[in-house]
């Protein structure tokens, strides 16, 4: 047989007083749980009874993440400027340039004797 | 909508609220919140601390309910995880130290006021010692001596074993007795048991 000790004794009295003590829950509470509920109904009525879209694509998907075909038009002209700008600079570029970095570097971007082929 | 009565399960509830019954949702909130917020506030000792924990386990619920298996565990199961996990993370964060702000007076209806207080003093007391415990003696012994569950409902909560919920619970008092027997003059324990 086991001997509880006093403090055994003490520790189940006091789990006893805590087990007693009895909250009802609020109705301030309550009500937020079942705005918790609507939220999360909300949120998934669009699966409920839905038909289910089909699956995108990698490629619609990428558009998506840049914001569709009307952000992809303004990215390319973005693009499309920036390549003629590293081709043909203007001037104004080309000074600037140089006063920030102290000397310009000029690559060619075509190489002639690519082309020395096709000439007639 | 489904027509709600006692003998539907917590399960079938929450299947009818994945599929859009609003009046499911009501149903277990009525049904679940009094229990949930019980095991918050035995644990914490707090009502608006434990009215928080309260919502967040239930939204968990909610968001939870779409993939919900039925077949892996019980509803109330479940949550008395969830409250435990919650609850002790709270204890961990509040420390050892419990401000006098957050011993909340005794309801009315207490012996006398100074009982009362010291009463709420033993459990602000028990629940910082039980901060300091383990995570899983913790729970294991806030389960067994404050939510009454049996040891077999205990191993289930934790996804253990019957003997492992033994050995928690028995390393867990011994650990809270030696926390709490240099405090038992001053949480009163002297005047009660002489």
């Amino acid at each position: 047989m086991t001997m509880i000790t006093d403090e055994e004794r003490l520790l189940e009295q006091t789990f006893a007083e805590m087990t007693e003590e009895v909250v009802a829950p609020s109705e301030g509470l309550m009500d937020r749980i079942m705005l918790d509920a609507d939220h999360v109904m909300a949120d998934m009525a669009p699966a409920v009874g839905s038909t289910a879209e089909p699956a995108q694509g990698i490629g619609a998907a990428l558009l998506d993440a840049i914001g569709g075909w009307m952000s992809f038009g303004g990215l390319t002209a973005a693009t499309m400027t920036g390549l003629w700008f590293g081709v043909f600079p203007p001037d104004v570029l080309y000074e600037y340039s140089t006063g920030v970095w102290g000397s310009t570097i000029e690559v060619p971007v075509l190489e002639s004797d690519l082309f020395a082929g096709l000439e007639g | 909508m489904v027509q709600i009565d006692a003998t539907l399960t917590d399960a079938d509830l929450l299947s009818a609220f994945a599929a859009g019954d609003r009046s499911a949702a009501l149903e277990l909130t009525q049904r679940l919140t009094p229990r949930v917020m019980g095991q918050a506030y035995r644990l914490l000792g707090n009502r608006a601390e434990a009215e928080d924990v309260a919502q967040d386990a239930i939204m968990r619920l909610w968001k939870i309910a779409p993939d919900w298996d039925a077949e892996r565990a019980l509803v109330t199961t479940w949550l008395y995880r969830v409250v435990a996990n919650l609850c002790t993370d709270r204890l961990r964060k509040r420390g050892r130290g419990v401000a006098l702000e957050a011993i909340e007076e005794p309801a009315d209806g207490a012996p006398s006021a100074a009982a009362g207080l010291q009463e709420t003093a033993r459990g602000q007391a028990l629940r910082a010692a039980l901060a300091d415990l383990p995570e899983r003696q913790a729970q294991a012994v806030s389960l067994r001596h404050l939510e009454e569950l049996g040891n077999p409902q205990i191993a289930d909560i934790m996804d253990t074993n019957v003997r492992t919920v033994e050995s928690l619970i028995a390393r867990g008092k011994r650990a809270l007795i030696a926390k709490l027997s240099g405090r038992k003059e001053e949480l009163g324990y002297d005047d009660d048991h002489g």
